[in-house]
């Protein structure tokens, strides 16, 4: 009874989170109007990182409390019941519990339990001093980011070259039929354009190996892993509603209840259930043929089962931790800011902003014009994978605040419009060894004419030429305007210069931060 | 009969325009009987479209029962229609419903837009309009462009959106604006949005480029839009203070008189060069696309007043 309310619930918030997911697109309303980071904002460890990277809380951080307040009375029920990660692991674990044992306890590892603990010490203590790391292993962020910017490119490349080849089939009836069904799904249940981001396969492997654990232990990743789940296992370890209760005097020592156990809880042997571990699923009460296993609050926790994590282990994970803070920083672009380093606009200074973007991926996935991807190098490393404009691939749109409204940190604002179109992200530079009419001698002008800037940045100076032929005519060479360019990367995106385009923005003149002033 | 009732439908007709009082004819009225360039101004601009279209013979004379029509206003920008860089949504969706009301079977509305396709269909106003009237409004997918030869000066294969191509009739309705390469952008330049590829390419011979455009799609009918003109930092704008409102349709066959006509519209900014200084006038006269003197022959201008 318990396993189908359970594994409704895990449905219906894995659809949720899908619904959400793609939802994180422009749908015609400038504001979303859906809180699609609604899990990030449950989630208690991006509030608690971001909270003790940046010493400051923000309102939103408050409805990680429920979820907190919840586990403490029930414990890892987010783990069991509502995390899509979870979910994930939970139904590719499903196939490796349901091969048959070759020995009681297989496929349990109580003794690696423990590393999830470890990493999310570390996860706290790099926060406190300054590094926010909590995003590269937050399952929401994790999933969010893998799903964004691996596999959601791939499904949809997938699903569109079929449609693409049934439409260049032409079959009589049915081509027709399946075209107007791909029209239909873009922008819907499809980007409304093919997505496509840097790193897509090697986030997407990383992705995949998570999932991959699930073949060497059933939820590889939620039991041994999971810093969130660590998190929880801690604040919910009373779970004083639901307390799994196992009768010595019943119990027929079968190992059932272990080895159909989500979280390595260890029910068996009596008395070694482990609070922190257990996921609420019921399973281990569900199958017990001896009927040993009860669950109710008035159970005695006893806390022999939980994972003794060692002062000395605590100790050198901190120190590791504290170390690494400093380490990390130790690079070229804590010396001076990369040149292609274009942080969206609202972006925070680059310190600031660093110490609360949590790599979720959410502005990459909302971005109209597909130019946010994950940064490999520029930022450094403790900035692999924060968002950057890459004007080539797409630049900012002129009307667009999206990316400010998803990101769950602040560490992108959430500005009005009208701030937003006057927020510098960088400026551009024309090359003139490639720039047409000043290379090539003859009219183009696609970058002044795709200028949003008011009163544009772009603006010609008419020159009289004379052509190879004797005639004159008038060169329209573009020029550009410091004070109204806002680095937007339009110019950047449509010249015809496809390879290396003639007009460049880099990011000099970007106005959250002073150090980046030309003048 | 038959022969009578229109007789008597005419005549009532003929009367009943000319004792409306906003129905003033001016002075270029044709005196030879077919109007061929028609200029009809009024803060009503249904009703210009309307009287335009009425001038030049009615929608009727230009679309058939049950064909598929093609109407190419400029979507190109994420702009409203204040910002008079698009075309103006009333003006589209008059022309949809005068198309359907003229037996149309099908009415597609579309547009290869310069900034994200749904943000300029939503903002301009225009996909609401038509779809409002009747017609579809798709977005030009990727897949529906063919490569095609335009047989051109300047364009040989280029792709091209199929659905234009396909269609019985085409109708353009282009917003006066100013270009900064070009000076202006009107009905010529306004075809570039019925092609794909590397369209970036053509601003380095723009003037035979759209040349190429009008003589490979020849619009059955070109309607301007110049109820509010951008006089500059085109084609989109920014600031109210360079868009003026004009309360202008002007309807012909005739792209090169529209462009002409068009570029008079903007009066002293071009008055040192003339048209002289729009190479692709000449080039679509030299083509046989038609005449860039406007007002030669059956032109009629209509001021239907400020109601």
């Amino acid at each position: 009874m318990m396993k189908n309310l359970r594994r409704t619930s895990q449905i219906l918030f894995l659809l949720l989170f899908l619904f959400l997911f793609i939802q994180t697109e422009y749908k015609g309303k400038d504001e979303l109007g859906i809180p699609v980071r609604f899990f990030l904002d449950f989630d208690p460890l991006i509030a608690l990182s971001s909270f003790l990277a940046t010493h400051a809380a923000r309102k939103i951080f408050l409805l990680s409390l429920i979820t907190i307040g919840m586990t403490v009375f029930l414990g890892r029920f987010f783990c069991g019941w509502v995390c899509p990660l979870g979910t994930l692991n939970n139904a590719l674990g499903y196939f490796r519990m349901r091969r048959p044992a070759k020995k009681a306890d297989e496929g349990n590892h109580p003794h690696l339990r423990k590393i999830k603990y470890y990493i999310l010490i570390f996860i706290l203590v790099a926060a406190v001093f300054g590094w926010n790391a909590a995003g590269f292993l937050d399952p929401i962020s994790l999933m969010i980011r893998s799903m964004a910017i691996g596999f959601n490119p791939a499904i949809n490349g997938m699903v569109r070259a079929f449609f693409e080849f049934s439409y260049k089939l032409d079959l009589p009836g049915i081509s027709p039929a399946l075209d107007s069904l791909y029209s239909a799904m873009t922008g819907t249940l499809l980007a409304f354009e093919q997505p496509v981001f840097r790193q897509m396969i090697s986030i997407a492997l990383i992705f995949s190996v998570i999932l991959g654990l699930n073949f060497i232990a059933p939820r590889f990743w939620c039991r041994y892993l999971c810093p969130l789940g660590a998190l929880l296992g801690l604040v919910g370890a009373r779970q004083i509603l639901a307390r799994v209760d196992v009768n010595g005097e019943k119990c027929i020592s079968c190992h059932m209840c272990n080895r159909s156990c989500q979280g390595d809880a260890t029910p068996f042997p009596p008395g070694r259930w482990s609070s922190r571990e257990c996921l609420v699923c019921f399973n281990c009460r569900d199958v017990c043929p001896a009927t040993a296993v009860t669950i109710h609050p008035t159970a005695k926790v006893t806390g022999d089962g939980n994972v003794d994590l060692h002062r000395r282990h605590i100790l050198t994970t901190a120190a590791a931790a504290i170390v690494a803070v400093p380490l990390i920083g130790i690079g070229e672009t804590g010396k001076r800011p990369h040149p292609q380093l274009i942080r969206p606009p609202g972006a925070l200074p680059e310190d600031e902003f660093l110490r609360k973007c949590v790599k979720c991926g959410e502005c990459m996935k909302v971005c109209l014009t597909n130019g946010l991807q994950p940064t490999f190098s520029q930022a450094g490393l403790e900035g692999i994978w924060t968002p950057v404009l890459v004007p080539q691939l797409g630049y900012c749109e002129f009307n667009c605040t999206l990316c400010g409204q998803v990101c769950p940190t602040g560490a992108i604002r959430n500005t009005s419009l009208e701030e937003k179109q006057k927020i510098r992200i960088g400026m551009a530079f024309f090359d003139k060894n490639r720039c047409i009419p000043y290379a090539l001698g003859r009219n183009c002008g696609v970058c002044e004419e795709h200028c949003p800037a008011p009163g544009k940045a772009i603006k010609f100076k008419n020159e009289e030429m004379t052509d190879n032929n004797g005639n004159i005519f008038i060169l329209k060479k573009p020029a550009l305007d410091p004070s109204l360019c806002i680095g937007c990367g339009i110019c950047e995106n449509k010249c015809p210069l496809t390879d290396k385009p003639g007009i460049r923005v880099t990011s000099i003149n970007e106005s959250r931060a002073d150090y980046q002033l030309y003048l | 009969m038959a022969d009578r009732r229109t007789f008597l439908k005419t005549l009532a007709g003929g009367a009943a325009f000319l004792l409306t009082p906003a129905g003033k004819l001016s002075s270029y009225t044709s005196v030879t009987g077919k109007n061929t360039f028609a200029v009809v101004k009024g803060r009503d601009t249904a009703a210009a479209v309307r009287k335009a279209v009425e001038l030049l013979g009615g929608m009727g004379s230009f679309v058939e029962k049950g064909e598929t029509v093609f109407i190419k206003p400029n979507i190109s920008w994420d702009r409203n229609p204040e910002q008079a860089a698009t075309t103006n949504p009333l003006v589209v969706e008059t022309v949809v419903k005068m198309v359907l009301e003229a037996g149309a079977k099908k009415v597609i509305v579309a547009d290869n837009t310069c900034n994200d396709a749904r943000r300029s269909y939503k903002r301009s106003g225009i996909q609401k309009a038509a779809q409002t009237a009747g017609a579809d409004v798709p977005f030009m997918e990727k897949r529906k462009f063919e490569k095609m030869n335009l047989d051109g000066d300047v364009l040989k294969d280029w792709e091209i959106y199929t659905e234009a191509v396909e269609a019985d009739k085409i109708i353009n309705i282009p917003v006066a604006k100013h270009h900064g390469l070009s000076g202006v952008t009107l009905s010529m330049k306004n075809l570039m949005g019925l092609i794909g590829g590397r369209r970036d390419l053509l601003h380095q011979k723009l003037s035979g480029s759209i040349v190429d455009l009008a003589s490979f799609f020849k619009p059955e009918l070109t309607i301007l839009d110049a109820v509010r003109i951008l006089k500059a930092n085109g084609p989109q704008g920014s600031t109210l203070n360079d868009v003026e409102r004009r309360d202008t349709i002007a309807a012909s066959t005739d792209l090169v008189k529209i462009d002409a006509f068009g570029i008079d519209l903007f009066g002293d900014i071009f008055k040192e060069q003339g048209l002289s200084g729009f190479p692709h006038l000449q080039l679509a006269e030299k083509r046989g696309l038609g005449s860039s003197d406007y007002r030669a022959s059956g032109y009629v201008e209509i001021d239907l007043g400020q109601v």
